[in-house]
């Protein structure tokens, strides 16, 4: 446990608001997105600087706890959860857009902004923000960048490592580390800054990210197409990039998640319908409308059952709106959702459909799926009831067989969520032990005595001597 | 959501459901809604760390604490989160089923108690009683906050409630509902007889707003019936987590509403309404279905119900205004109505509609959460008044009185030139003269 006098000391560099240690606190902060996953932490902190980082560090060190980085938890993966327990460096608080650098195109914010907040400053200077995870409105800037975020327009516009250009951050010595800038070219040495996008806290504590910007797309149409099987979907999907054209989005939904999102949305998704894509094109006037065109002679090529165009821009944003809540949407369906990121190359797209359905009935499950269709990126969700154990197994039976064909077709265990507790297994599948290896020597390098968000990614040897905080416990009041 | 068997630490009596618990995937999408998380950025705070709190009670792996005692009366039960809420989960009434176990593991003492159950069982339950002892200034010390203050130890509290209370009231009129006509008869052709639901801080405090509205409906061609013996539609109950006596007052106004020969109940009370809607839900294990589900498809906001059977517009005066709309929570969030307000305002001839930003965000009222939390309440309260401001609007409109109390001493305070209406109010000008 962690001593009182730890906790004064705390409170005295950060503030007592800053500093969290009762039990219900701890329970509400020991939780991301990732269904099944819960640890506690002994202690959360609020630092706004980086010097209250680097103090909450030290004293971290001092009481022998490991570091939990957490931006506002909303990771599918299980990357902000305290599984060693130990402390909780919850970013939100340092939440400054401290500069849009309209001369080099660059905004540089604090990690705890609200990926939106970021997106709406640029854009009121007319500039624009592209990646844009499905938790955009909630989830921050620190936590995308520590989890390599995609979103909706990742088909065009790529995701969040192809937009960081320079961050700062605290490593697990407590030296500062700055490492990219605002060059648009920048080949000196190893690439720190890549290596920490995606690394998901475990090789230091970014604080400060500064992001490519680019200008808004003039025109923008978007089309919304109805299919009466998954299939067919798929395969317009893959003669659309195969056409050459690429649009900024392309969603898919099938028949479960289409009910699910028009539960609650209520905009008019036809329930009956097999699949959905939503596709959005992009750019200046005229190749956006050549795409369009193009986008919707494949459409009916493929005997799409039913296309529309969005009447306006409004019409076309709550449709974006509307693709945003499917996971949440499907939650209604039952009490568990379980949801995997398996990634594809698109020309198997279709395939993977068929596996996919191939699947669910094999084990019996309940599944919804939907997607960035676009970029091969699928949301394969078992709707099932973490109480049935029997059910859990053959759900978990089910993306052990999904993976295998992906990984056989090339593909990756994920697109964008990271791996974080959930896909350890998973990956160590995909990048074999050598591959495992490198990364722990990795590790090894930049958090010698594994206390930075111990225990993802990769299983380590046991690193940590600390008390194993576990949920489970009890309190008395 | 009641249920009789225990689950896990909570009491057997009105404890959430396991379901409604599970149902949260913690996608975090209720955060940026709710209007106590942005105050204090604390995810016990937050809806989602509300219901996880629940779920670790439902799941014994917590006591029910004093914190959660605290967050249940610290959630403004605005349900925000219920709109934002992609999956369903509904934090809200989760909360008020965890102020009603608050009671149960935290009992009041032998004075907290017997005034609780005057104030919420005997006095508000009696429009009779309401209407004697309306010595304005005491109305509020009547209506139990002193009690609160004394009693609810856990939140608080400075000296600074008892000068808003009083500081809130409005110039008091007599009350409605002795004035008003049991039945007041349709002009012009005729379409149909509603029943008026006349609540409780209506009659008391806002006579005028209801006169209103009982003008709009005859003038709409609605015979407009008012059962005398009305009794409080429960919320105050559901909102102190006195679930039982809710249901007793539900059961009353139930039978007494459908021994009417009306088409549909109409009410101008959003908080009334939302309460009005949840009888199905609340007396499930009561009442017959069949009358729930007859009494349920009768209940309108006045709002729901004139964009419904079409706002007959000839006739109506030009109001030279500019308006913005405060949304009330329990108008937007509890029924869903959003739109339509809207739509009744643009029809108003001579009303331009300006929009102001976050209409829909609360205007920390929240029934007695304004006065428990003064503090909070007030920046919650400022958030609004600066988006009044910006809105350039003269006139505010909102659709329930504990927005209206709130937003009216809030204009006043802060020296703001807005008048403060009931959307009745403002078609009531537009109507031609008795």
């Amino acid at each position: 446990m962690i001593s009182s006098t730890a906790i004064a000391h705390l409170k005295e560099k950060l503030g007592d608001a800053n500093v969290l240690h009762e039990k219900e606190d701890l329970l509400t902060l020991g939780y991301d997105s990732t269904p099944g996953v819960h640890h506690l932490p002994e202690v959360v902190v609020y630092p706004t600087t980086t010097e209250e980082v680097i103090a909450a560090m030290e004293i971290a060190e001092r009481e022998g706890l490991p570091l939990t980085p957490r931006g506002s938890g909303t990771g599918l993966s299980g990357g902000s959860v305290p599984v060693k327990g130990g402390m909780v460096l919850c970013l939100t608080r340092m939440n400054r857009i401290l500069e849009i650098d309209e001369e080099n195109l660059t905004a540089t914010a604090e990690a705890g902004v609200i990926t939106l907040d970021l997106f709406n400053a640029v854009a009121a200077k007319g500039l624009f923000y592209p990646p844009d995870p499905g938790s955009q409105k909630i989830s921050t800037l620190g936590g995308n960048v520590a989890e390599n975020a995609g979103g909706l327009r990742g088909l065009k516009y790529g995701v969040t490592r192809d937009y960081v250009m320079a961050l700062k951050g605290v490593l697990a010595d407590r030296s500062l580390i700055a490492t990219g800038g605002k060059s648009v070219k920048d080949v000196a040495g190893y690439g720190f800054k890549d290596l920490l996008v995606g690394s998901e806290g475990t090789l230091g504590i970014v604080t400060e990210i500064t992001v490519k910007l680019i200008p808004p797309p003039q025109d923008k149409r978007t089309i919304l197409a109805y299919f009466n099987d998954v299939r067919t979907a798929g395969e317009a999907v893959s003669r659309i990039i195969a056409a050459k054209i690429i649009p900024s989005t392309m969603e898919i939904m099938d028949r479960a998640v289409i009910n699910c999102v028009e539960d609650y949305v209520k905009i008019g998704l036809p329930r009956q319908m097999a699949a959905l894509l939503l596709i959005e094109v992009d750019g200046h006037p005229a190749p956006v409308a050549e795409e369009a065109a193009g986008v919707q002679k494949i459409l009916e090529q493929v005997k799409a059952a039913e296309i529309h165009v969005a009447r306006d821009a409004e019409h076309a944003a709550s449709l974006a709106a509307a693709r945003r809540t499917a996971l949440s949407a499907l939650a209604r369906m039952s009490p568990t959702t379980l949801l995997e990121d398996a990634t594809v190359p698109r020309s198997r797209l279709a395939e993977t459909f068929s596996e996919i359905e191939r699947l669910t009935e094999k084990y019996r499950l309940k599944v919804g799926t939907f997607g960035h269709a676009g970029d091969g990126n699928l949301h394969p969700t078992v709707l099932c009831d973490e109480r049935d154990h029997e059910e859990m197994e053959r759900a978990h039976a089910f993306y052990n067989e999904l993976y295998e064909q992906v990984l056989a077709w090339g593909g990756t265990v994920s697109g964008e969520h990271g791996i974080g507790l959930a896909k350890k297994e998973y990956l160590a599948r995909q990048i074999g032990p050598g591959g495992v290896q490198v990364m722990k020597r990795i590790k090894q390098v930049f958090d010698p005595q594994g206390i930075l968000n111990p225990g993802k990614i990769f299983d380590e040897g046991d690193p940590c001597t600390q008390v194993h905080v576990e949920e489970g416990f009890r309190v008395s009041h | 959501m009641s249920r009789t068997e225990p689950l896990g630490n909570f009491t057997a009596e009105d404890a959430p459901h396991y379901d409604d618990v599970v149902q949260c995937m913690r996608c975090g999408f209720c955060l940026p809604t709710c209007p106590t998380y942005a105050l204090t950025g604390r995810e016990r705070s937050s809806p989602r760390g509300r219901v996880a709190l629940a779920r670790a009670v439902a799941e014994k792996k917590l006591e029910f604490t004093p914190a959660i005692k605290e967050e249940a009366f610290f959630c403004l039960d605005c349900r925000a989160c219920t709109t934002a809420c992609p999956s369903g989960v509904r934090a809200g009434e989760v909360m008020e089923m965890c102020r009603s176990q608050a009671h149960a593991f935290y009992p009041l003492g032998k004075m907290g108690k017997a005034f609780r159950e005057f104030i919420l069982q005997k006095m508000v339950p009696s429009p009779k009683m309401m209407e004697t002892s309306m010595l304005p200034t005491r109305l509020y010390q009547r209506l139990g906050i002193q009690w609160l203050v004394r009693h609810l130890k856990v939140l608080k509290l400075g000296p600074e409630w008892m000068n808003k209370a009083e500081g809130m009231l409005p110039e008091l009129e007599k009350p409605l509902r002795p004035q008003l006509p049991d039945i007041v008869a349709a002009r012009g052709e005729k379409r149909g007889r509603v029943g008026f639901f006349l609540g409780c801080v209506m009659t008391l405090m806002y006579p005028n707003v209801s006169r209103n509205t009982v003008r709009v409906l005859t003038h709409q061609g609605f015979d407009v019936v008012t059962p005398k013996d009305t009794k409080c539609c429960g919320a105050p109950h559901l909102s102190e987590g006195d679930r039982e006596t809710a249901r007793q007052l539900a059961l009353f106004n139930l039978d007494l509403f459908l021994a009417q020969d009306v088409d549909y109940i109409v009410t101008d009370c959003a908080g009334c309404g939302a309460a009005l809607k949840e009888y199905e839900e609340l007396l499930a294990e009561r009442a017959e279905h069949e009358k729930l589900s007859r009494f349920r498809e009768k209940i309108r906001d006045i709002s729901e119900f004139l964009v419904e059977v079409g706002l007959r517009t000839e006739g109506l005066q030009e109001v030279r205004a500019r308006v913005t709309y405060h949304e009330p929570c329990h108008l937007c969030h509890a029924q869903g109505i959003s739109a339509q307000p809207r739509q009744l305002i643009r029809q108003i001839p001579g009303v331009e509609l300006r929009e102001m930003q976050e209409a829909s965000w609360c205007c920390g009222s929240a029934a007695t959460w304004g006065l428990k939390f003064s503090q909070d309440s007030q920046k919650v309260l400022d958030r609004k008044l600066d988006n009044v401001k910006a809105s350039g609007a003269d006139i505010l409109i909102t659709a329930n009185p504990g927005c209206h109390l709130q937003l009216a001493w809030g204009v006043r305070q802060a020296g703001m030139p807005q008048d403060v209406l009931h959307l009745m109010e403002l078609l009531g000008r537009a109507l031609p003269p008795d």
